[in-house]
């Protein structure tokens, strides 16, 4: 028994354990990559998940992922612990994302039964090396260096040369042309050539740098700061002098205690947060504070700085509780409702309860309440099936964000409608199509900073995720405010491409233009980056979207930017078909690749000599197949008269189907036709049908496509 | 039939460890026949089967049972037998292959027997080329002056199917998406 150990049921907790703990620690840090530092609770969350990982790798004896997550929980210790200033956050957040990577990895080789052999050593010195950074980075500043597990005091952001009693006062106040771009940009340019000569310096607006609406701000109100130095007006105005765009500066004395107030009496911006900050501003000394265990309350920030946290400190929701279930079981389970149901309708269409005078006003009472309950029952079994999108799209989250930095790009991503709920099943086939079509937006779509300020816009790009439920379909929506598709660029390749042979542009649409982008073998770029451009990506991307009966749809301004909407269904395995009956046999064709039925009177069909038979209706000609003879149906009628002909279409081909009966629509669940039996083309799948009996549900692409090899 | 159905499926689910050496017998034609029990799954009567199109002519086609989908195979037509009406001595005898479950129609049902593995002979190596029966065939038992001709279930579904199985397996998984 003891020998016995089981180690596999403890193996598959610490890989799910961490696999969750992960993807947790990569949400909350792409949550908070955009801000100037992590805020206390995040420091906590990742703190926390790293101390779990280093525990549990621990236990199970990964020595490379405890000392990576261990080098890690360290440096979060330091951060939690010392609330350290000048925290490069970009690096840091690439140190976490490089951690979380490297655990994944080595999650990902212990699951496939490797031996998790990573090299650690590479990355515990990177961040060895940042945490020193970040440790001396305070050193410098005068402050001692903390030693570990001690609490530090927190120190100052910026600190001026020292004060000296000779030290001059200064207003200055700078304004830009209306047309000039960046203000913000510009004027913190100012600000650092003041820093060279100034001994304490305030500004205001005070979150240039975080942000950009500051530059709005700049433009129309002016730029001012407080100065306190040792130079005259004409060195103040040299220095600044340097900066382009501006209007005119204005320098103006001022008293030491107009200096200390700071910008009190001047501050528009009726935040009580900044108001309050403010007060403490002008005592720019660093104010020693005991910090006191359990308080992790930002101290020391910019005014700007806490103005931002507060406004994007994220609502607290309430945590939703899962369980992992074997999706055989739910499976099993939703056999078994089905089943319920029959057993339901044998009961209460019993024949034993046709006698005659038979008093059934109970019986009937109960037995719609018993109808009620399993029809509920269904509903539910089949909402246990879908699954929000919000991992999915928090992945792109990630995507935005190595792209985009390795391209050198600035780019924000918007998220809407996370919670749209899908089927699994879609799920997991749309998450590579919709990781496809952002990489391309940031690699494609965006434009380089200096192409969007030149063409005036924003510098920062923006791609804007969508999902939404609309009329029994799922809409997932990729918008980007780049550059657009070019149709005359378009067409050209196509053309030179030999995808389109020799049809003149006027012959498409522009929607057909876009559609070139999907051709396989098509790659407007150039170039070939490492992200897209070899042209595989996008016939890939509707293939796949098309494998969960979804398509794909892409609109674009030129200069504007470009909008790929994918249109799935909310499930595969419930669709709405029409159940009809050919000989003894029941099939299902889904509803929305049913044009019309017709009553084709003899003199419509068309019969070649060598037995192919078509079907003339409204002046068209279409391809006519009988289903009784393709699948060798006995019993079945004969005479087109007697039966009905279905127009079906699919990706603009159109066929004729000869049935002899339509019998019902109505929703089915489809079911896989088992492996055993060999596949049979223009088969997708098999359903159960109220009685209980089998339809054969009919694969309209495989039909046709069966057709056409004849 | 359908008591004897149930205290043969009662019969069944009693049996456990002890499962060795049992099978489960049945008549087709004259000849009887046995089912190691261990891949027998349960028994039902013959009921409507959904033909599927354009494949081999012993699989009949698909029977629902309490939700899952079942191919279904004629044991008389696999082997080589005259087809013949289902009555309702017809039953299926459902069993479970390397997790392929695959349902056995059989002219009738004949009861579960004990075999000594010892008293297992291997069938004579002349039959092997005149009688089509036999590559199914792995071990001929006697009892009570009975010969019963012993099946490999696996080679009675898959066998020449091999191949088809193969080129299935994708499309299963296309299905099952």
């Amino acid at each position: 028994m003891g020998e016995d150990f089981n180690t596999d049921s403890m193996l598959d907790m610490f890989l799910y354990e961490s696999e969750q703990l992960l993807e947790t620690l990569e949400n909350t840090v792409l949550e908070k990559k955009d801000e100037e530092c992590f805020d206390e609770q995040s420091i906590n969350e990742i703190f926390r998940v790293m101390h779990t990982i280093k525990g549990s790798s621990g236990i199970m004896m990964y020595e490379n992922i405890t000392k990576v997550s261990h080098k890690l929980e360290d440096v979060f210790y330091y951060l939690r612990e010392s609330h350290p200033e000048n925290v490069p956050h970009l690096e840091l957040v690439d140190h976490v994302l490089e951690v979380s990577d490297f655990v994944t990895g080595e999650l990902e080789k212990i699951k496939s039964g490797d031996t998790p052999d990573g090299d650690e050593s590479k990355l515990v010195d990177e961040i060895d090396k940042f945490l020193t950074k970040i440790k001396t980075g305070i050193s410098q500043k005068g402050d001692e260096l903390p030693p570990e597990n001690t609490y530090v005091e927190p120190s100052q952001f910026y600190i001026a040369p020292t004060e000296s009693e000779s030290s001059k006062y200064y207003k200055v106040s700078i304004y830009w042309r209306d047309d000039t771009q960046m203000c913000n940009i510009r004027a913190y340019t100012a600000v650092y050539a003041l820093k060279e000569v100034a001994e304490d310096l305030q500004y205001i607006p005070d979150d240039i740098i975080s942000n950009e609406e500051s530059s709005d701000v700049i433009l129309e109100d002016g730029f001012h700061m407080l100065i306190q130095c040792q130079c005259s007006k004409d060195d103040i105005i040299s220095a600044i002098g340097e900066t382009s765009g501006m209007d005119r500066v204005e320098v103006n004395d001022c008293s030491r205690q107009e200096f200390e107030l700071g910008f009190h009496e001047h501050d528009e911006q009726p935040i009580i947060i900044e108001l309050e900050d403010k007060d403490k501003e002008p005592e720019k000394k660093p104010v020693k504070k005991e910090p006191t265990p359990g308080d992790y309350v930002i101290k020391n920030k910019e005014a700007g700085k806490s103005k931002k946290l507060a406004k994007n400190q994220p609502k607290q929701q309430p945590k939703q509780t899962y369980i992992s279930v074997n999706v055989e079981k739910l499976d099993s389970l939703m056999d078994m409702i089905g089943e319920l149901v029959i057993s339901e309708a044998t009961v209460l269409q019993n024949p034993d309860l046709k006698v005659p005078g038979l008093e059934l006003s109970n019986f009937q009472k109960s037995a719609s309440q018993l109808s009620k309950i399993t029809t509920e029952l269904q509903d539910v079994i089949m909402s246990m099936r879908m699954m929000p999108l919000t991992n999915t799209f928090q992945k792109m989250n990630r995507i935005v964000f190595d792209v985009s930095r390795k391209l050198g790009k600035d780019i924000e991503l918007e998220v809407i409608g996370e919670n749209t709920e899908v089927d699994k099943n879609i799920i997991e086939h749309i998450s590579d199509p919709l990781m496809h079509l952002v990489r391309n937006s940031v690699d494609h779509g965006i434009e380089s900073k200096e192409d969007r300020l030149a063409a005036g816009k924003n510098p920062k790009g923006k791609i804007t995720l969508e999902a939404k439920n609309e009329g029994g379909k799922v809409y997932i929506i990729v918008r980007d405010d780049g550059k657009g598709l070019n149709k005359q660029a378009l067409y050209d390749k196509a053309k030179k491409n030999g995808l389109i042979g020799n049809r003149a542009m006027s012959e498409f649409t522009e929607k057909e233009i876009y559609q070139f982008i999907t051709f396989a073998g098509f790659s407007t770029k150039e170039q070939v980056t490492e992200y897209s451009g070899r042209g595989v990506g996008m016939d890939v991307v509707v293939k796949n979207i098309q494998a969960v009966g979804g398509n794909l749809e892409i609109d674009s301004v030129e200069g504007g930017g470009s909008e790929m909407t994918m249109k799935i269904p909310l499930t595969l395995a419930i669709i709405n078909g029409i159940v009809m009956q050919v000989g003894n046999s029941t099939f299902v064709i889904e509803t929305n690749d049913i044009k019309e039925f017709v009553r084709v009177s003899k003199d419509m069909l068309v019969k070649e000599p060598d037995g192919e038979e078509y079907i003339m209706l409204r002046e068209e000609c279409y391809p006519f197949i009988r289903l009784n003879r393709r699948y060798h149906l006995d019993e079945s009628k004969a005479e087109i008269e007697d039966g009905i002909v279905v127009v079906l279409e699919h990706e603009n081909k159109n066929v004729c189907v000869f049935i002899d009966q339509l019998i019902a629509e109505q929703e089915i669940v489809v079911k896989p036709i088992p492996p055993y039996i060999k596949k049979v083309q223009g088969l997708s799948g098999c359903t159960q049908l109220g009685d209980g009996s089998i339809a054969l549900i009919l694969d309209i692409a495989g039909l046709i496509a069966g057709e056409e090899k004849k | 039939m359908s008591e004897e159905l149930d205290l043969m499926n009662d019969e069944l689910n009693e049996i456990d460890d002890s499962q060795k050496g049992m099978f489960m017998t049945f008549q087709i034609a004259d000849e009887c026949y046995g089912i190691a029990i261990t891949f027998v799954q349960e028994i039902v009567g013959i009921q409507s089967i959904t033909a599927v199109p354009e494949i081999e002519d012993y699989i009949k086609g698909l029977i629902n049972i309490r939700g899952k989908i079942i191919p279904v195979i004629d044991v008389r037509v696999r082997l080589k037998q005259a087809p013949r009406e289902y009555t309702d001595r017809t039953c299926i005898i459902v069993i479970d292959v390397k997790s392929t479950t695959v349902g056995l129609i059989v002219d009738e049902i004949a009861g579960v027997i004990t075999v000594n593995e010892k008293e297992i002979i291997l069938p004579p190596s002349l039959s092997q080329s005149n009688s089509g029966n036999s590559k199914y065939v792995f071990g001929l038992a006697r009892v009570e002056n009975e010969v019963k001709l012993l099946l490999d279930p696996e080679k009675l579904i898959r066998d020449e199917d091999v191949d088809a199985l193969e080129d299935n397996a994708p499309a299963g998984e296309i299905a099952e998406a």
